[in-house]
């Protein structure tokens, strides 16, 4: 009985430590899913490594005009990547959070015409993003506010 | 020996709850639809019309061009005073072999949310004419050899302001200043000879292919001065192939896309302003050109590199306007279409063939 309760005890300890000592980690606030001001798609940010990238989860026209099919990343400079679908694809990637609420150091990926752009990210509020995508310098570049989502 | 490997394996499970992958997973079975049906999680937060439609020309942030026009003929009147009709002598001709210049065009985003776009631009165009004078009388009063010497010059800066009212309604408030005339940077006209433009309009973006808007403007685009309504017609085709790029009277093109690395355009532009000639203005009273021309073209742009663009222009140019006109103590007035005030000298150019070749920053 005694070997049991010291098992039990021991299989729960790590858990409860983990769950004390490790405080929220401010750059998760990022994660969530987002609409840029366009309303064309919506776009889920998550957490890999020490990482955020985000993905398109939802187009609003999932579908080719033309072609009916799901649509493709087909303005993709890269022939190879032009037939992976739009939905599910990151665009947003390697961004680390630097803290005063702020993530840089990553990219974004405009599928309307094939560019990547450098990209620093900037949360104004527990639900509102700056999302600066330039060129070189953060002056020659253009702001999209993004928007959070949650369920109904 | 059975409760030494369990209490190794407590403490090595949650090591491998902190491992995370480093990679991205190369494939997402993702259940797609758990995003269907969200909302904002602010209920106050709003959708905006955007600003564009989607293959629309790439906005340029900076521009250097270089414009050219073939030969053609220059017929200046005497100065006095002279109904647009009227058939007045030709005081000064000359054969021009060279019209053109440098154009240097910036425009900068200041405030990009989606509740508001406010961008700034400046712009500076350089003509220089080469002359071969064929008729120079006692009567003429110097112009073309003035613009053979000096050339012409605009200096300019403007502000652009997009204001979403709604989801699918807009308004677009525009103004510019320029300095026009055949001064040079390093001896620039006064700023009294500011001559102002700008433009307001309502539009509707009922989906992301099309964007309409009307307006009313006061514009130089003719030379002188002029108060017209403007309207605004941006679309594109469901196939994405082609649209149009239109803001009537000034512009209206043809855009047939190839990808979205290159595409052409076909229509025209009018360009003018009024430029002040410093050697025939006497004291406060102002001696404009009222320059105005027609461009009927057809332009390819494709990427370079990256966000470098290049463009390739060609077309005819027809002159619109080139009379003069004095402004005594350099007050504007408006003759628009219908006004009967007379020129202070009637003034002729020849149609001209022109190109024009650019190099491109542009915008996200």
């Amino acid at each position: 009985m005694r070997t049991s309760l010291l098992l039990l005890t021991l299989l729960l300890l790590p858990f409860n430590f983990l769950k004390a000592q490790a405080p929220p980690d401010p750059g998760d606030r990022l994660i969530g899913v987002w609409e840029p001001s366009h309303g064309k798609a919506r776009v889920k940010i998550e957490k890999i490594g020490t990482k955020y990238y985000g993905k398109i989860v939802w187009l609003r026209e999932p579908n080719d005009a033309t072609t009916g099919a799901p649509k493709v990343d087909k303005n993709n400079p890269d022939e190879a990547l032009r037939s992976v679908p739009l939905r599910g694809y990151r665009l947003l990637k390697d961004f680390s959070y630097t803290g005063t609420d702020e993530w840089a150091e990553g990219t974004i990926y405009d599928p309307e015409n094939g560019s990547t752009y450098s990209c620093v990210i900037t949360l104004k509020d527990a639900n509102t993003l700056d999302i600066r995508g330039y060129i070189g310098v953060k002056a020659l570049g253009r702001t999209d506010v993004w928007k959070r989502l949650q369920a109904k | 020996m059975a409760v030494r490997a369990l209490l190794l394996l407590a403490l090595l499970v949650p090591t491998g709850l902190r491992a995370q992958p480093d990679t991205i997973p190369a494939s997402d079975e993702e259940d797609y639809s758990q995003y269907d049906d969200l909302g904002f999680a602010d209920e106050k937060a709003k959708r905006f019309a955007h600003p564009k439609v989607l293959d629309l020309s790439p906005q340029r942030f900076v521009s250097v061009l270089w414009d050219a026009q073939g030969a053609y003929t220059m017929r200046s009147s005497p100065r006095g005073s002279w109904p647009e009709e009227a058939d007045a002598p030709v005081a000064e001709e000359a054969r021009a072999t060279y019209t053109g210049g440098l154009r240097v065009q910036a425009n900068i985003p200041v405030v990009s949310r989606n509740s508001i776009v406010w961008q700034m631009q400046a712009n500076y165009w350089d003509v220089r004419y080469r002359l071969s004078p064929t008729i120079s009388t006692d009567s003429s009063a110097g112009l073309l050899r003035t613009l053979g010497d000096r050339g012409l010059r605009t200096t300019g800066l403007g502000t652009t302001v997009f204001k979403p009212l709604g989801e699918t309604t807009f308004l677009i408030l525009q103004a510019s200043a320029d300095l026009s005339g055949d001064y040079f940077l390093d001896d620039p006209q006064g700023l009294e000879h500011l001559r102002y433009s700008g433009a307001l309009m309502w539009g509707r973006r009922p989906h992301d292919r099309l964007q309409w808007g009307v307006g009313l403007s006061r514009t130089y685009r003719v030379g002188a001065i002029n108060y017209i309504p403007v309207v605004m017609y941006n679309y594109t085709a469901p196939n994405r192939k082609w649209g149009t790029e239109v803001l009537l009277p000034a512009r209206a093109h043809y855009r047939r896309t190839f990808s979205p690395r290159s595409l052409l355009l076909a229509g025209y532009e009018l360009e003018g302003q009024s430029y002040r000639i410093e050697g025939l203005s006497t004291g406060a009273d102002s001696f404009e050109v009222r320059r105005g021309e027609l461009r009927l073209r057809a332009e390819y742009q494709r990427q370079i590199k990256g966000f470098v663009w290049l463009s390739v222009q060609a077309g005819y140019r027809h002159d619109w306007s080139f009379n003069a006109d004095e402004l005594p103590g350099g007050n504007e007035f408006f003759r628009g279409f219908f006004g009967d005030q007379p020129f202070a000298m009637l003034n002729d150019l020849g149609g001209a063939p022109f190109a024009q070749v650019g190099v491109h920053l542009v915008s996200p």
